[in-house]
């Protein structure tokens, strides 16, 4: 999946804020992907303009989000999105009882979804979310006949993974899909997800603020702050050598479970905000350790500072 | 010095005129904590941690069981006693935008605890107030001037949960409740918070109590205090918390440092790390025997039959076939 | 490592505004954004001078002009003239005070009655709820209207502020149930609990803590209880049950219907449709401005 020059912004009374900032992304096939990223980082955003889902007020300025397959979703017709919204992407939010109908029980909305995406066969898709279910640890038939309520966080968001890849979409993407699950469950959904990846050659993208899950679970990792990518890597270099300043606080700033606990140093400042958004230089300036007098005036273009790693930022480019 | 005796809390829910369901959030705890001290919560969302917190705030009541703060059984006091005794146990909340009042500004919400502790002093006046309100806030770290005036929705989560522990700083409290402090906080804020309270046990020897379920937090918020883990309301292994973590001998508190995330490249993978793959029943408890044994994956006959018993001197655990096993991730070089 | 100060590490930040906005100049401000709040503002502005000093524009008694009966619409008759001769407009200015007096009473009774019982019933539940309840539903199951009838057929409503009690005392059912709710949802709000273990006193939590919380749905339905109030009384002099001592609107109304014929006369209709356009346009400036009233309290958009 191949992002170019993504731009989002947000319009308000104070004119139009900048949410993602010229993205550049090529997401890897039959990988997983870690998109990192706080609040005001813009990865929600992101997210949502990767299936053309951009709420008001916030609204798509430019770029292309090329889906093999499918084409650009940003350019081609509503009716072809909605297809590949099911069909090749596969979204899993944050939550999932935010997007389960809580009036309809689980099996009719695994109909309800067959019938909006044409699938001729209802009867086979209900055997396969019967056993996708039951592959998720759950007592399928038990399932299929509950209202969401009945279900716990853990079991929901299982659901909401089954019907993430119900139609066998091929990419898959998970918003903070375990940000509200306790420690047990995220680990077992997680372990799923990898399984289901391995087992299908899945493209699976995972964006959450909790760099754990990615260490854990991420081939590649993806740095988002202040709307823009400030660097990318394969996920143990990003971890052991950070490049950027905000990835390098950002790792330090994590409780350890063992070693010297002091080698976890709190990150100083404060997260973006809207006026982060309007300054001219890099996002990152004003909590930056090491920045110079050109970062607050210039911003760093993410580029490429070896074979499979990109940074978005003065210190390091300016080096080499 | 905070200590707890076997803690108690049942919670019965009207059916309908007939029937009733009783519901054991706390089943039997007990712990102690000294000035200054620390001890971590470890568990499962409703596996009673939560009301243990609310309990010593003062919030709820328990079904049996003592709480004394400084020898005194808060309980058997009368009322205006037992409300200023319960005014030194904070609850630190979750949720930092829900525990601040959206239409007061800071400085009100801060002026309405300070004026009651004017009122006590005897220094009902402005001037003490408002240095009283400087001094709490520069200790939590903000900078009074710019952030007196504005209202929470203004503020990061990490700020706002700052305020909300300046705001029980100024009733001087002894006991800080810290109910999963930072989970709704941004990663990059998180640790400035949990910094703050560990400064807070040693500047002012507040003893903090950390529920939690990230251990990793309550490693660096307690390291040198105790942990207990905590199952359906009874504890199942309690200790040091370095103790725990390096030598974990109960079922649930392995599979809890297993579902900690490994940070791939920087840590190595504990060598006997499982995942525990079935939820918690919070339908029916186990029949008999251990609460633990129809998740537990090394579950023998006898845990279907016996409950066991907290047993131990420093390194205390409920489980009849207790082993150490390596889960949690090591640290490389 | 000492307690971290942002102050030492950071690069300047843009500089914060320290002074506290003040909730008057915030809620101008949501005045002004909109013109159609602005011109409600005015209207309502303009009514209460009206109600205060109206009466002082124009002598004890109106002047009664023989030649003038019935006169059209002109400069020296803004909107004409009555059976009289005197003129609408001096009939309509002296005859606001009595109407928008009763009904502020009316409103201010209904609202202080209302916000302070919904706040006990929702804040101190249990009994003390129960009891509340019970008589809220005693209220609101009494019809105002036919009970003013009643009443008036043994009390003097020459006096505003009888009217305004009456009106006040049957109209705050609705908003004490309101409050309840909304209070009792609060309640639950951690920092409700926070304040409750902070040691404040559940006068201080209800007044401070709660009550600027409810502040927009109380002032909203101040202004809406004003305009009921309005067309209750003006319905009352109107269908002349009230004995009328003094001239209102609703007398005017009575008199150009029952009297003047205004209803067959094409002569008399000025002088039926001038309070009728008063309470028009009262009633148009008050929900122009009810728009303002819902952004002025919540505080989530103040200083942005």
């Amino acid at each position: 999946m191949r992002v170019r020059g993504l731009n989002v912004v947000y319009a308000t009374s104070q004119g139009d804020l900048p949410a993602v900032r010229d993205v550049d992304l090529d997401i890897e096939a039959e990988k997983i992907t870690g998109i990192i990223g706080e609040s005001g980082s813009g990865k929600s955003t992101l997210v949502m303009a990767l299936l053309n889902s951009v709420g008001k007020p916030g609204k798509i300025v430019s770029g292309s989000v090329l889906v093999p397959g499918v084409g650009d979703m940003l350019a081609i017709d509503r009716e072809r999105q909605r297809k590949a919204r099911g069909k090749e992407l596969g979204l899993v939010f944050q939550a999932a009882q935010n997007s389960l109908n809580p009036l309809r029980r689980i099996g009719h909305q695994v109909l309800d979804l067959g019938r909006s995406h044409d699938v001729r066969d209802l009867r086979d898709l209900l055997r396969r979310a019967r056993d996708l279910l039951t592959r998720l640890g759950m007592d399928a038939d038990r399932v299929l006949t509950s209202y969401q309520h009945e279900l716990s966080g853990g079991m929901r968001q299982r659901v909401g993974i089954m019907f993430a890849l119900i139609l066998d979409a091929k990419i898959v993407i998970l918003d903070e899909a375990t940000t509200a699950l306790d420690m047990l469950s995220q680990a077992s959904v997680l372990e799923i997800v990898r399984n289901l990846h391995k087992e299908r050659g899945l493209t699976t993208i995972l964006v959450t603020h909790d760099m754990g899950v990615v260490a854990d679970m991420a081939d590649r990792v993806v740095v988002m702050y202040g709307g823009e990518i400030v660097e990318e890597g394969p996920s143990e270099l990003v971890l052991s050598q950070p490049a950027h300043p905000y990835t390098q606080g950002l790792v330090q700033a994590i409780p350890r479970i063992s070693g010297d606990i002091d080698r976890a140093v709190p990150l100083q400042g404060l997260p973006a905000d809207l006026k982060t958004y309007l300054e001219p230089g890099c996002p990152f300036y004003l909590r930056c350790p090491v920045a110079m007098p050109k970062c607050q005036t210039n911003r760093p273009k993410n580029v490429a500072v070896s074979a499979d790693r990109k940074v978005a930022c003065f210190k390091v480019t300016d080096h080499d | 010095m905070i200590e707890v005796e076997h803690l108690q809390k049942v919670y019965t829910t009207k059916g309908n005129l007939l029937t009733r369901s009783q519901v054991q959030a706390v089943r039997d705890v007990s712990f102690r904590i000294p000035d200054g001290g620390a001890i971590s919560f470890i568990g499962e969302s409703g596996c009673g941690k939560t009301t243990v917190g609310r309990i010593l705030a003062g919030l709820e009541t328990p079904s049996a069981g003592v709480v004394r703060l400084d020898g005194v059984d808060i309980r058997q006091v009368p009322a205006r006693e037992r409300r200023d005794l319960l005014r030194k146990i904070q609850l630190i909340h979750q949720d930092p935008y829900q525990a601040l009042n959206p239409a007061q500004t800071i400085e009100q919400a801060l002026s309405a605890p300070l004026r009651i502790m004017a009122r006590q002093m005897g220094k009902a006046s402005q001037p003490w107030i408002h240095e009283r309100m400087e001094e709490v806030l520069t200790m939590v770290g903000l900078d009074h001037a710019s952030i007196l005036y504005k209202y929470p929705h203004m503020l990061s989560g990490g700020q706002r949960q700052r305020i909300v522990i300046a705001r029980a700083l100024t009733v001087e409290p002894k006991v800080l409740v810290a109910d999963e402090a930072v989970s709704m906080i941004d990663v990059s804020l998180r640790l400035g918070v949990l910094r703050l309270l560990r400064d807070l046990r040693e500047k002012l020897n507040i003893s903090v109590l950390f529920i939690t379920h990230d251990i990793a937090a309550a490693r660096y918020l307690g390291q040198d205090g105790q942990m207990s883990v905590i199952y359906k309301g009874l504890i199942v292994e309690l200790g040091s918390t370095e103790g725990i973590i390096a030598h974990p001998q109960h079922p649930y508190t392995q599979a809890l440092l297993s579902a900690v995330p490994v940070l791939k490249g920087l840590e190595k993978m504990g060598a006997d790390r499982f995942v525990l793959a079935k939820e918690m029943n919070t339908q029916s408890d186990v029949a008999a025997g251990c609460l633990f044994s129809d998740r537990c994956p090394f579950a023998e006959e006898r845990c279907f039959r016996e409950a066991p018993a907290l047993i131990g001197e420093d390194h205390q655990h409920a489980c009849h076939f207790p082993e150490v096993r390596q889960v949690a991730a090591v640290a490389m070089e | 490592m000492s307690m971290l100060s942002p102050k030492s590490i950071l690069r300047k930040q843009p500089s914060q505004s320290h002074n506290r906005q003040s909730f008057w100049t915030f809620a101008w401000r949501t005045i002004a954004r909109k013109p159609g709040r602005l011109i409600g503002f005015f209207i309502i502005l303009l009514y209460i001078f009206i109600g205060v000093f109206g009466p002082y524009m124009y002598p004890a008694q109106l002047p009664i002009n023989p030649n003038a009966i019935y006169a059209p619409i002109s400069w020296q008759y803004p909107l004409g003239a009555d059976f009289e001769g005197t003129s609408n407009l001096a009939l309509v200015i002296t005859g606001a005070r009595y109407v928008l007096f009763a009904a502020a009473m009316g409103a201010v009774f209904t609202v202080v009655f209302g916000t302070v019982l919904g706040l006990c019933a929702g804040y101190f539940i249990g009994w003390t709820d129960s009891v509340i309840m019970r008589i809220t539903d005693f209220i609101l199951t009494i019809p105002t209207f036919p009970l003013l009838v009643v009443l008036s057929t043994v009390w003097n409503f020459g006096q505003p502020i009888a009217m305004g009690f009456v009106l006040g005392i049957t109209g705050w059912g609705g908003l004490a149930r309101a409050v309840r709710s909304q209070t009792m949802s609060l309640r639950e709000r951690g920092f409700i609990e926070a304040a409750r273990g902070l040691g404040i006193s559940p006068l201080n939590i209800l007044f401070r803590e709660i009550l600027p919380n409810v502040g927009s749905y109380i002032a909203m339905n101040l202004l809406l209880s004003v305009t009921g109030s309005i067309y209750a009384e003006v319905g009352l002099f109107f269908l002349g049950v009230v004995p009328f001592q003094v001239n209102n609107w609703g007398v005017m109304l009575n008199l150009a219907v029952f009297s003047a014929g205004a209803m067959s006369s094409p002569q008399a209709l000025p002088y039926l449709l001038s309070p009728m356009l008063a309470i028009l346009i009262l009633t148009l400036g008050i929900v122009l401005f009810l728009d303002a009233l819902d952004e002025m309290f919540n505080p989530r958009l103040r200083g942005v």
